[in-house]
């Protein structure tokens, strides 16, 4: 029986490895066109040849043991010694890629060279001579582009021939003093070692490799004797001995391109280095960037279509919130359940609880698709990656690393991703911080408190979505600016390092595949976690005591003896409104539960039960903001009575006598001017100003309780992810309360006590953005 | 008693669908969790960092 083969897939970051991985395996691995997308490696079987086993190893520069990538890398390398290499090279970045094929043929691993990219050499009239190329390499080398799937079963093919040769090239040789000293460091320590892995660990050792010591377990007379031969060399080269090895590699590798790569216009801008001229220019990128944002989120959040702007995410969000939602789902499911002779608490539960949550929350499908297919545009043809740079320029200025904006990008489709994508940043203090703050950037569950709020009191403006976003994006920036003048996080900002890929026109099935993997992760929620709070939250709401009789509180309500005109007055005063607007809601177990808790939220401008239920719910699934939402506004649409269209007068049934109650129209838009009414009547006609305090609270405060998991996983402390909690809930406190308060100064109804609170706390903020930065040594909780 | 029975019978059919849903979706749930899925959606495949082969994911069998 054959031997089952291992093939290692490796080559530089942002090289297309997971593009290779994914037409080579059949696998729907996300492709990010950013560095750190596979931080771990990944396995899967050839299509080729299913006894075939390739895996995807971390983008990586070289065999050095300075980021987890590479450690990850190596590690597998040397350690589970693979049956062959196949090295992905980027064609228009030769040198660069060809400094880890100088490593990776050390190894003593059969390898096999693919050449990705080499259309784009052509494209620039740029040339290789492959043939010359694999002669001098002494590996076979085949050209693909596995964008485009060409070449890659060749490719395939021949790692598996050179796997089953296994026959290895003859390695480069250095310079005199080198070679030597690497003899010696062979002889002296690594008897023990397979003859083909003998170079690699001495040219580690050579390079005083901390792990590859480790590994080996030198005595301590073997370990200065290789010091000594290292040392002698050193002297006579008069280098560092990693320097030297570096230097070494790309004399080797220069020596090898002669003649062989050749440049049509040396010098001369690519496309793409004209347009980065105008896109990463020092005064119009963040312009560019703010520009493009809201256009995304014009099309995608903004004015519908049909109301004179540009959304078509709005225009279809308007119909599966209104009329799929509202009228079909709940309308459509209750009249199915009252015609199959349902009882009346069970149809409510159906079409109130279930079908009105779940109906809000995806209601919102479609404009978050559109916002993902724009974001996996900009991703795929390699502007975000440019953003990434532009970031990384601004953050350096206060200390920070652009390492940072990269979880950010992941964040905005989910916050989990986008936490443990701050494990490619090697400085704990930045890792920390980064993992506190990545969860500010709007991700898809809070795309509906968005929508929601843009469209209920701010018409569908796009000012509301772009604003979100960039409030995230300040949120981050600000956070960071002032955790690095603490102790805490003080140090210089790890470096950052990226390739900008060439821009090209985006794969479509890439940006579809992006677009719906994280859309479906939305309606997978909505069809798992927001069912089942839906039906507490229906039970919360539908249930609760009336004058000490517990029950159903609409049913309780047409008890007469037990709602009196003394017990009316009594909710009244205890929820703080009129007694016109006393409601049985207002008797429920959510209500009693929320209203004293709405205290804390009175500074912010939405004191009252129904918000703070859904701010607190949102803690679950951030989806449950809005499914909340359409719970109780779908509830208090059925509470109105119906009223004559012409005269206004409340409309009773003529054979019973009882009140009419509403029923919602076929567009079921009240329960979202519903919601709009009662912001302004909590606000004291603010609503559009609380609204926004309150979707700011709810964009910037503690995550879902996933995302908090995540939080606790990374920071590996319960201390530490106390605090990231407490950090965030206190900085949305304090800028939804400056929002309000001094917001209030400009629309009227400010308050003496609350307008000088929030300037002491704006100024408490200045003071922090602007102190001289601190230096400490350790990494402690204060 | 069968009197009663054909009376709410739409009502016990309903309430079993409901509880039945329930049960499946906590179930699959807990499942998720115990595989080291998280509630953002768990498709470790597209997870854009670890990409399915965090040891979270790598517990699961593979499709």
């Amino acid at each position: 029986m054959d031997k089952k083969l291992r093939i290692a897939l490796a080559g530089n970051p942002n090289s297309g490895k997971t593009t290779l991985f994914n037409k080579l395996t059949g696998a729907n691995q996300f492709v990010g066109n950013w560095p750190g997308v596979t931080v771990e490696k990944k396995e899967g079987k050839l299509l080729v040849d299913k006894e075939v086993t390739l895996t995807d190893l971390p983008g990586i520069y070289s065999l050095s043991p300075y980021t987890l990538e590479e450690v990850v890398a190596r590690n597998y390398l040397v350690e589970e010694k693979p049956d062959a290499i196949l090295n992905i090279v980027d064609g228009t970045n030769l040198e660069r890629n060809l400094y880890l094929t100088t490593q990776l043929t050390e190894l003593g691993i059969p390898t096999v060279i693919a050449i990705n990219m080499m259309d784009l050499v052509r494209k620039k009239g740029d040339s290789i001579n492959l043939k010359e190329l694999s002669k001098q390499l002494g590996c076979k080398i085949v050209e693909i582009s596995a964008l485009k799937g060409e070449g890659v079963k060749e490719a395939a093919q021949a790692a598996i021939e050179a796997a089953k040769s296994g026959k290895t090239r003859p390695q480069h040789n250095f310079s005199g003093p080198v070679d030597h000293a690497i003899a010696h460091i062979e002889e002296l320590a690594l008897s023990g070692i397979p003859e083909e892995q003998k170079r690699w660990y001495a040219v580690k050792l050579f390079e005083r490799d901390e792990k590859a010591t480790e590994h080996l377990k030198l005595s301590a007379s073997v370990k200065s004797g290789v010091e000594e031969a290292v040392k002698a060399c050193e002297k006579e080269l008069d280098d560092d001995a990693e320097s030297i090895i570096t230097n070494e590699r790309y004399v080797y590798i220069a020596q090898l391109l002669k003649g062989i790569y050749k440049k049509k216009g040396k010098g001369e801008l690519s496309t793409s280095d004209k347009i980065d001229k105008i896109i990463t220019n020092r005064w119009l990128a963040l312009p560019i960037f703010a520009v493009i944002m809201w256009l995304v989120y014009a099309l995608s959040m903004g004015k519908s279509i049909t109301d004179g702007g540009i959304s078509i995410g709005t225009w279809l969000t308007d119909w599966t919130n209104d009329v799929l939602g509202g009228a079909w789902l709940t309308d459509g499911s209750r009249a199915i359940l009252e015609g199959w002779g349902a009882a009346p608490w069970l149809t409510g539960l159906i079409s109130d609880g279930i079908f009105a949550g779940v109906g809000a929350v995806l209601g919102f499908v479609p404009q978050m698709l559109v916002l993902f297919l724009m974001l996996c545009i900009l991703e795929d043809c390699g502007y975000m990656a440019r953003i990434a740079f532009i970031m990384d320029r601004i953050f350096r200025r206060f200390g920070l690393s652009g390492k940072s904006f990269i979880p950010m990008l992941v964040g905005t489709g989910c916050g989990i991703p986008g936490v443990m994508a701050s494990r490619t940043i090697e400085n704990e203090r930045d890792r920390r911080m980064t993992v506190m703050t990545t969860t500010f950037m709007p991700c898809g569950a809070k795309m509906p408190i968005i929508g929601l709020i843009a469209g209920a009191l701010f018409d569908g403006s796009t000012w509301v979505a772009t604003s979100a976003y960039f409030i995230g994006v300040a949120a981050i920036v600000l956070s960071g600016i002032m955790l690095k003048k603490t102790k805490m996080f003080a140090g210089d900002p790890a470096p950052f390092v990226m390739e900008l890929p060439a821009y090209h026109v985006p794969s479509i099935g890439n940006v579809l595949r992006g677009t719906w993997e994280r859309g479906w992760s939305f309606i997978k929620r909505a069809g798992t976690v927001i069912v089942i709070s839906s039906i507490v939250i229906w039970f919360l709401i539908s249930f609760g005591s009336v004058n000490g009789k517990f029950g159903m509180v609409d049913d309780l309500y047409e008890d007469e003896d037990l709602v009196t005109d003394e017990y009316i007055v009594e909710v009244a005063d205890r929820m703080g409104i009129s007694e016109d607007e006393v409601e049985p809601m207002d008797d429920s177990i959510l209500a009693r539960v929320a209203q004293p808790v709405s205290v804390v939220f009175k500074p912010l401008g939405f004191g009252d039960w129904k918000p703070t239920a859904a701010t607190v719910t949102g803690l679950v699934a951030k989806e449950e903001v809005v499914a909340n939402f359409g719970i109780m506004y779908n509830f208090d649409a059925r509470a109105q009575q119906a009223v004559d269209e012409e005269t206004g007068e409340p409309l009773f049934d003529e054979e019973t006598g009882e009140p009419i109650m509403e029923e919602l129209d076929e567009e079921g838009s009240q329960i979202w001017e519903n919601v709009a009414a009662d912001f302004n009547n909590i606000s004291d006609g603010h609503g559009k100003l609380a609204a926004y305090a309150f979707m700011i609270f709810n964009l910037l405060c503690a995550p879902c309780f996933a995302a908090i998991g995540a939080i606790k996983r990374e920071m590996n402390s319960r201390k530490w992810t106390w605090f990231a909690i407490g950090y965030q809930c206190g900085f949305a406190y304090v800028v939804s309360f400056i929002v309000w308060q001094l917001g209030r100064l400009f629309v009227g109804g400010a308050s003496v006590i609350g307008v000088i609170l929030a300037l002491l706390m704006l100024g408490a903020l200045c003071f922090q953005l602007f102190k001289p930065y601190k230096e400490a040594s350790k990494l402690t909780i204060q | 008693m069968l009197a009663w029975l054909s009376a709410n019978l739409v009502n016990i059919a309903l309430i079993l669908v409901i509880a039945l849903v329930v049960v499946l979706l906590i179930r699959g749930m807990i499942r998720d969790k115990k595989a080291g899925k998280s509630s953002c959606g768990g498709n470790c495949a597209s997870c854009g960092v670890c990409g399915g082969s965090c040891s979270g994911c790598r517990s699961k069998p593979s499709p």
